[in-house]
């Protein structure tokens, strides 16, 4: 910042010698005091007048960007999904996109001019680039201009809220420099001709003003300098008094003797109060350019510079969304004065007359995304004070996926709907949260804390401790089978009436869901098909402090008392401590923290904080290879098959599992693709039962959130580890089976541990194998 | 195919894959999107596909165009933005081994030896039968082991890179 030299007031005369006469010595001494006192008075307002203007001038807002939508080819990002983002980022449809911030439509393909924009890690160039499609795909990008095709472009990020300043003032911060020349030329010749030679304030417009006032009989003109104005707007209040006048006067000559008309004219532009959205106050024409055309500054046109020039004299009596004619005239005013005063061609001005107001319609409330913000925030908290982050300006890039997000929020809005529809349940009683991650780096993607999801209230996603029921048994069996040579998937555990006596003496007697028995059952059925004795027996015979050891591993952090109703689920936890243990089944045994956010910047650019990609191993990814196979299971003949009426589930290779509490009060269900872990929970906030099962439920707003999804997903194709045979065996008897079996299974085993013995319906000759062969 | 294998793994095991799928035939694999060509040509502009083509799979070319501003930056020594740009190109390929090996090599440079191992072990997970890729991830454990004081876990890393090595020659 280059202040111009201080010069110091003087501050008050030295006194004359006193001594003729009392009365004359007191007109003296009062005008002595008078003098010293509007001096003292003069010096305050100067101090303050440079501790404002110096110090921190804004408290800025956090401004939280979603991720940067990645285009290259192969890219999951369909034409549709394309274009939902450029909306959200105010991209205008323009033939040729000629300008940044632009695009055109031409057949399937896409003509994109991209924003410049500064990353944590460098900046990206605006690129004008033509994006193909195919099969919901980007299939190529091609220079627009010819030339070779960039391998990857990046888009600027969506803005997706801001962590606001306790008086909820919000901007977008600009430099002069980075200001249309335009609109610095229109708000000078509209507001303050005398701009650039005054000296803070301006003799000859107050008589101009004066004269029209006189002539109007009326208070119609101020005549007040933008210096003046932003002298009040910065340090005084709205009340129209003489004193009030003298003191915006004499504060406007000490800015003008302290700083350049530059750095005045740029906290002008910064300053001025354009317009409010409830609790916000929009200040700035920055923020004003964002607010009312949905776009950057740089990007606007004449007639939009007219119209905010306009609404200088006043954002509510001028606003053109609630008075579009008057804000249309006022508009045409300006365009008037800048063609009068040569700032624009007459016939310049007359096409911006018949141009529409292009004002876009309100923008979404700022709670957009409220329960990802919650995590943000929180994720920030253990690095920044709040208070920083409320007032610092920081950039705060995070890993939402506003398309994801929308997508996870229609289909709990609209699953919810539907199953209190199809099971008579009582409307509005039902409630919800879904949390997707990224299924290789861990990113949170999406947050959905309720069926409301703009909503800022309770967040289920990362507050709502539920039980989680049949979701724990897969840490039940990769307990078990670290010992192969007790455990495998073909392990045969009975389902028959258990009771075990308790510690306090207690009789705990687990039932299946369906209150039936089946007899001895292998061990991937048991969880395929979620049976709660088998699994039981297996957790007590493994020990229920392997399971809590096996639990903290999958990434659960809290305490967990080793009770045997754990076995079963009898233990509470969020939805992001589910998808948290998911995240780690679905990367082969790999613990990865979940991060939501990845970088944070100062307000001017410089790096703060990154968050890095880490990984843990925290399981044996043969043990996981084979948890993760009967889970497969579960989605293509257990608990899960339901979702078949949604997705290709063999094709995507989905694996997940469904989650029921007692007497059905938490319906749940988590589960995986190559590149998503997805979790949803139904319930009641009172925790009365809502009578859905986990399948019934949860699944169905899974299924109806993947289809939605469908183009995006990639298959769960697990690497397999080394160690690892696969084995056909027999189901009834868990005994080595060949293709003479019917119904055999192939499994996979931790080499050395599938069993030897062959099943009686294989290797021994049998007059029915070449006949069933046949037929096969 | 004379394909540097390091670089080209993930697309080699697609490869082999397909050429698994191709059932049992002995000519040369089918070609695959983003196999095909070494690695220079897959930067150069591609035709615009045929209206039939299936979903394209994730190309190549953006993870090698990442891993060319990763290397540039490397040499700048500017190694956060380094890794950077592998973690971008980990969010297009995240099952790429070689790429979870990169970001261990510049952790390692970053002396971050505990996150570097954890990457490698990683990168070993995601490609468990490639055994020069396998070798150069136990070396890199072994020199992070190392440089933390644990000498007895860098000779059993260093024994299994042998191995490994004496396997692969």
């Amino acid at each position: 910042m280059s202040a111009r030299r201080r010069r110091r007031r003087r501050g008050g005369r030295r006194r004359g010698k006193a001594g003729r006469g009392w009365p004359r010595r007191l007109a003296w001494r009062a005008a002595v005091a008078a003098l010293l006192l509007l001096a003292a008075w003069t010096a305050w307002l100067d101090l303050r007048i440079r501790s404002e203007f110096e110090g921190r001038r804004w408290e800025l807002p956090a401004r939280v960007y979603a991720r940067a939508l990645e285009l290259y080819p192969g890219a999951p990002v369909g034409r549709r999904a394309l274009l939902d983002e450029l909306a959200r980022l105010g991209y205008v449809r323009a033939a040729g996109a000629r300008r940044p911030g632009s695009y055109a439509v031409a057949g399937e393909a896409v003509l994109l001019h991209t924003r410049r924009f500064r990353f944590w890690d460098g900046e990206e160039p605006a690129r004008r680039v033509r994006v193909r499609f195919a099969a919901g795909r980007v299939a190529a990008l091609e220079a627009a201009a010819g030339g070779r095709a960039p391998a990857l472009v990046r888009l600027d990020p969506v803005l997706v809220g801001k962590f606001y300043p306790r008086h909820h003032e919000d901007r977008v911060l600009i430099r002069l420099q980075d200001a249309p020349r335009l609109l610095v030329d229109a708000l000078v010749a509209v507001e303050d001709r005398g701009f650039w030679r005054h000296h803070g304030v301006d003799p000859r417009a107050v008589l101009r003003a004066l004269w029209a006032d006189i002539r109007a009989r009326a208070l119609v003109q101020g005549g007040s300098t933008l210096t003046q104005q932003l002298v009040k707007n910065f340090f005084l209040g709205s009340e129209r008094t003489l004193r009030r006048k003298a003191t915006e006067a004499v504060m406007a000559l000490l800015l003008e003797l302290h700083y350049g008309k530059e750095e005045i004219l740029e906290a002008y532009l910064n300053e001025v109060y354009l317009g409010q959205d409830g609790r916000r106050a929009i200040h700035g024409f920055g923020l004003a350019s964002h607010f009312y055309f949905g776009r950057p500054l740089s990007e606007l046109d004449l007639p939009r510079i007219a119209l905010l020039v306009g609404l200088v004299k006043g954002p509510s009596y001028y606003d053109p969304r609630r008075h579009p004619e008057r804000a249309r005239r006022r508009r045409n005013v300006v365009l008037g004065v800048l063609a009068e005063r040569g700032v624009i061609s007459r016939a310049e001005a007359a096409r911006a007359r018949r141009a529409p107001l292009g004002v876009v319609p309100q923008p979404p409330a700022l709670a957009e995304y409220p329960a990802f913000m919650d995590l943000v925030r929180r994720q920030l908290a253990r690095e920044y004070r709040e208070e920083d982050l409320r007032t610092q300006g920081l950039r705060i890039f995070t890993t939402l996926d506003p398309l994801l997000q929308a997508a996870a929020e229609r289909a709990l809005t609209r699953g919810i709907a539907a199953l209190e529809r199809g099971h008579g349940l009582p409307r509005g009683s039902l409630q919800g949260a879904v949390v997707v991650l990224d299924a290789g780096t861990g990113e949170a993607l999406a947050v959905v804390g309720g069926r409301a999801p703009r909503f800022a209230g309770f967040n289920r996603a990362l507050d709502a401790r539920r039980p989680v029921g049949s979701l724990v048994k897969p840490a039940v069996y990769l307990a078990a089978l670290v010992h192969p040579r007790r455990w495998t998937l073909a392990t045969l555990v009975e389902d028959d009436p258990l009771e075990v006596r308790l510690d306090d003496g207690k009789v705990w007697a687990p039932r299946n869901y369906d209150e039936r028995f089946r007899g001895p059952v292998p061990l991937y059925r048991a969880l395929a098909e979620s049976l709660n004795v088998p699994t039981a027996r297996v957790g007590l015979a493994v020990g229920v402090p392997a399971v809590v050891d096996t639990l903290r591993r999958l990434g659960v952090g809290r305490p967990l008392r080793p009770y045997p109703a754990l076995l079963l689920g009898a233990v509470s936890l969020s939805p992001l401590e589910v998808a948290r243990m998911y995240l780690t089944l679905a990367g082969g045994g790999f613990h990865t923290p979940v991060r939501a956010t990845r970088a944070v910047l100062t307000a001017a650019g410089e790096p703060l904080s990154r968050y890095p990609l880490e990984t843990e191993p925290a399981l044996d990814p043969r043990v996981v290879f084979l948890v993760d196979h009967a889970l497969q299971r579960a989605v293509r003949e257990g608990t899960g098959r339901g979702l078949a009426a949604y997705l290709p589930v063999a094709a995507l290779g989905v694996a997940g599992k469904t989650g029921t509490t007692d007497d059905l009060r938490d319906s749940w269900f988590a589960g995986f693709t190559g590149n998503r872990v997805a979790v949803v929970w139904l319930g009641r906030d009172d925790n009365a039962p809502v009578g859905l099962s986990g399948a019934a439920g949860a699944l169905q707003v899974w299924g109806l959130l993947m289809r939605a999804l469908a183009p995006t997903l990639e298959p769960f194709a697990p690497v397999e580890p080394e160690g690892i045979e696969w084995v056909r065996v027999d189901p009834e008897t868990g005994l080595r089976a060949d293709s003479g079996c019917t119904g055999s299974v192939e499994l996979p085993f931790i080499a050395g541990s599938a069993p030897a013995e062959r099943a009686p319906c294989a290797g021994a000759p049998n007059p029915l194998r070449w006949l069933r062969r046949i037929f096969e | 195919m004379s394909v540097p294998a390091t670089l080209l793994l993930p697309a080699a095991s697609l490869a082999a894959l397909a050429a698994g799928c191709a059932a049992t035939g002995s000519g040369p694999a089918a070609p695959v999107e983003g196999v095909g060509p070494p690695p220079v040509e897959e930067r150069a502009p591609q035709p615009p596909p045929a209206a039939a083509t299936p979903a394209p799979r994730p190309a190549r070319g953006p993870v090698l165009a990442l891993l060319d501003r990763s290397r540039a930056a490397e040499r700048r020594g500017d190694l956060e933005a380094a890794a950077a740009a592998v973690e971008r190109a980990l969010r297009i390929a995240p099952r790429d081994a070689a790429l979870w090996h990169r970001l261990a090599r510049i952790r390692l440079g970053q002396g971050m030896w505990r996150r570097a191992e954890a990457l490698a072990r990683r990168s070993l997970a995601l490609a468990p039968r490639d055994r020069a890729l396998g070798a150069r991830n136990w070396r890199l454990i072994a020199a992070a082991r190392r440089a933390r004081g644990d000498a007895a876990g860098a000779r059993a890393a260093e024994r299994r890179a042998e191995a490994l090595e004496g396997m692969a020659g």
